[in-house]
């Protein structure tokens, strides 16, 4: 059983047909390798737009995401969505351009915390991404730079990149991907040359600093 | 999906990119062309971005942020600059890309870098859609023309320096083993062996080889013949000592001083043993200064025989080096040439005139072919006519035969001062080539009437006359007449454009250049058949189209492609393809005649550097580009 069957009916909310048929598409994708190189996997940055919600925290307003493709960032392969009216659609679509890559993103228990609230609530279930954090391994692959965790604003401007609106999820996307980039390249340099090799770094605790 | 994302992230590559040269004067289309195609890589500090040994490039690169230098890398340095940086909205390489080749230069990343870049299949594209990124990129090439130019001027400096220059070193100079004798010899036995050598400085050295004296022969009168000295002494006795001695590596400015300043007219030339290596007299050091532009003209001019003018005409090929080594464009330097050239035989011919008495006779001698165009290489045999007129009160053939005479004569001095003999028999002595205005008309005339391939050949060679000596208005008369012939005479032009069409630049589709499969010259190109011959058949096509009176090729190219609306840029990059092909004629001609052997125009692309390649295939396809002119103006 995969997680998709949580998605379906019976299992939580109400799926629409068409819905259902997407995540089933969805679930079909063949799974990325993730011992293959950096330069040649699929990357998606994702950021959140969020807004105060009634009762106390964050409301996911808008998703913006950046695939970062075999290193290179290609404006065709960008995904923008409002949840507004039809949030489960624009979930679902994220979704399917994250195509099972694996997720990149800065502040993860805030940005993938929110997601996976949202999937939950308008898909029923949380799908089980792979997700990077760059707060977490930005410290570890560039220490001489800033040490201990720091705000992303700090980052960007150490390695000079411009983030043109905060306010965009997906602009603020593309400022998050170029950092990404940087990220891969010192982390080749260190041996840790695949998403999976990352992703176990970021998950030792001995390998990371200041976390 | 979703294409709002897509073409928020293209707006920020457009807004870039339009505060950047050259992409802030793009074409709209092709600028939106650009924005969705380029795609963002970082390249962290000191990380190699493109190296030579990657191939052909397969990303035009755009510095997005950060710092790119371009680092010469090889042996062989190409451009002027050895690192060259690039910062944001610059892109690289545009000459490798263009071509299809690896890059000359390694590119690396000297701060973190983010680069955009596109795919060198849309790169090639992207010319197509813009006019004016083309022209941008037609002007990078040219500007590595401009390089190679100098890249050039600095190899021939290094030839020049080594044969002509003051900073020469004496050992370059010593054209001869030393005749020295022993101190003990006997001053009569000296002396005979003086004369037996043929010297006029005789070195006395120990049995070590190291020089102890000299005796030359001013020293003679006035110590040996005058004070009535014994010849049986030994030459010890009479010899100057010390003599004065230079080390090899002192240079020819160093011998001149010491001869100032001692008063002396010979040098001994000594190693870093003191063994004598050779003599220098002042005369070797006077031919160093001779050879310079307004000398060789005096020398021409007032030049008493042939004997001198074969002088002048070493000199001129000498000059024609040195010039080369000053970097002066081969439009100029054949300009040069063909000036001296001119004047050198407008001297034959007025040595000639001494002997032929052609007082009263209204004609002009011509030049024909490259002479005619001033496009004279230095291995150029002599293409020349006569063009008179007949007074009514005069017989014909005695008249042509004082004529052809004296033009046997011209032609004969000619070919003693290094202008070989025409071996198609185009020289003003053949009876065909002396012709009256009318006879040169009504043969020009058959020949636009039937443009049959004989007579398209003797086109190319005969109408690109120009008069060397005599009354240019027969010539005048005659080119005005011509024009008016063939300007209206569009079969007669499009045979002419069919012709120059005969030969296609040697571009292969698999590999640069498509080599001669002629079995003894494997892998080169002639670059005088498939190479200048393109750009100056179509260039007369269209002088003869638009009227324009001027012979040379370039001046073709501007005045003609001018007037029949043909942007001055493009022309100007014609001009350029033409002139460096004729560069590299010039400098293989030389190269080889150094070597002794004949020149020809027979150039291995495999031997050029990265850049002379590379710019070569732009000549080519400049010249593709006016040959397809040719074929979309007549349907060819």
């Amino acid at each position: 059983m995969n997680w998709l069957s949580r998605l379906l009916p019976g299992s939580g909310p109400a799926v629409a047909p068409a819905l259902r048929s997407t995540l089933e598409d969805i679930a079909a994708l063949p799974a990325p390798d993730l011992s293959r190189s950096h330069y040649e996997t699929r990357y998606v940055v994702v950021n959140t737009e969020t807004g105060p919600m009634e009762g106390g925290g964050q409301r996911l307003l808008a998703v913006g995401a950046v695939a970062i493709n075999k290193g290179l960032l290609h404006p065709g392969d960008a995904f923008q969505a409002r949840l507004g009216s039809a949030p489960a659609d624009a979930m679902a679509n994220l979704l399917r351009f994250i195509a099972k890559a694996p997720a990149v993103v800065y502040n993860a228990p805030f940005n993938q915390g929110t997601l996976e609230r949202a999937f939950e609530n308008n898909l029923g279930s949380i799908p089980p991404l792979e997700w990077l954090d760059l707060m977490v391994l930005m410290p570890s692959l560039y220490p001489e730079r800033i040490a201990g965790q720091a705000r992303m604003d700090a980052w960007l401007g150490a390695f000079g990149i411009e983030r043109l609106d905060h306010r965009d999820a997906l602009l603020e996307a593309l400022a998050v991907a170029q950092l990404h980039q940087v990220a891969l390249a010192r982390a080749k340099q260190q041996g840790l040359g695949s998403p999976r090799e990352l992703l176990d770094a970021q998950s030792s605790r001995k390998w990371l600093r200041g976390s | 999906m979703d294409n709002s994302a897509a073409d928020t992230l293209i707006r920020t590559h457009l807004d870039f990119l339009r505060r950047h040269a050259p992409f802030d004067r793009m074409e709209a289309d092709a600028l939106r062309f650009l924005g969705e195609r380029l795609a963002t890589a970082f390249y962290p500090a000191e990380s190699e971005i493109l190296m030579p040994g990657d191939g052909a490039p397969n990303y035009f690169y755009i510095v997005y942020r950060g710092k790119v230098q371009a680092r010469q890398t090889g042996g062989v340095a190409v451009t002027e600059y050895s690192t060259l940086t690039l910062g944001p909205g610059e892109g690289f390489p545009i000459g490798a890309i263009s071509a299809g080749r690896p890059s000359t230069n390694g590119y690396l990343a000297v701060e973190d870098t983010y680069c955009f870049q596109l795919p060198a299949a849309d790169f090639l594209k992207l010319q197509e859609l813009s006019p004016s990124f083309q022209l941008f990129c037609t002007r990078y090439i040219a500007s590595l023309l401009n390089q190679s130019r100098e890249q050039l001027q600095v190899q021939f400096s290094q030839r020049a320096a080594e044969q002509q220059t003051m900073t020469t070193p004496l050992s370059g100079l010593i054209k001869k083993a030393p005749v020295s004798v022993a101190p003990e010899l006997a001053t009569r036995a000296a002396l005979e062996r003086m004369v037996e050598a043929g010297v006029g400085c005789l070195a006395v050295a120990g049995e070590d080889a190291k020089p102890v004296g000299v005796l030359t022969q001013s020293d003679i009168l006035k110590r040996i013949v005058l004070p009535g000295f014994d010849l049986t002494r030994p030459i010890a006795d009479v010899m100057t000592a010390p003599p004065h001695t230079l080390n090899a590596n002192a240079s020819a400015y160093d011998a001149a001083l010491e001869m100032a300043t001692h008063g002396v007219r010979h040098i001994l030339v000594v190693d870093a043993e003191d063994t004598l290596k050779g003599v220098i007299s002042e005369r070797d050091l006077f031919a160093l200064q001779r050879i310079g532009l307004r000398q060789i003209r005096s020398g021409i001019e007032s030049a008493a025989d042939v004997q001198a003018l074969q002088r002048a005409s070493r000199d001129i090929r000498q000059l024609a080096l040195n010039l080369l080594a000053q970097g002066i464009g081969a439009e100029q330097l054949t300009q040069f040439i063909s000036a001296l050239n001119d004047a050198l035989t407008r001297r034959i011919i007025e040595l000639n005139l001494d002997r032929h008495d052609l007082y009263g006779v209204e004609y002009a001698w011509l030049a024909f072919g490259s002479e005619g165009r001033h496009e004279q290489t230095l291995s150029t045999d002599q293409d020349n006519g006569i063009i008179y007129v007949l007074p009514e009160w005069a017989d014909k053939e005695p008249l042509k035969l004082r004529l052809l005479e004296f033009a046997r004569d011209v032609n004969n001095d000619l070919a003693a001062c290094g202008f070989p003999l025409c071996e198609g028999n185009i020289m003003a002595s053949n009876p065909d080539l002396c012709l009256t205005f009318d006879e040169w008309r009504e043969k020009f005339g058959s020949w636009i009437r039937e443009p049959h391939p004989e007579a398209l050949l003797n086109a190319t060679i005969f109408f690109d006359y120009r008069v060397l000596y005599g009354d240019e208005k027969l010539a005048y008369a005659l080119r005005h007449w011509l024009l008016s012939m063939t300007g209206g005479n569009p079969a007669f032009l499009k045979a002419m454009a069919a012709n120059a069409l005969d030969v296609s630049p040697p571009l292969g589709k698999i590999r640069d250049f498509v080599t001669d499969d002629d079995p003894r010259h494997p892998g080169t190109i002639d670059l005088k058949k498939f190479g200048a011959r393109l750009f100056v058949d179509a260039a007369r096509v269209l002088s003869l189209r638009a009227g324009v009176e001027a012979t040379s090729t370039a001046q073709r190219l501007r005045q003609a492609g001018g007037r029949i609306g043909m942007p001055a840029e493009e022309l100007s990059a014609m001009a350029d393809g033409f002139h460096f092909i004729q560069l590299l004629r010039l400098r293989h001609q030389h190269l080889d005649t150094d070597h002794g052997s004949s020149g020809d125009n027979r150039v291995k692309p495999d031997d050029l550097n990265e850049l002379d390649r590379r710019i070569l295939k732009e000549a080519f396809r400049q010249a593709r580009k006016i040959q397809l002119r040719l074929k979309l103006d007549y349907q060819i």
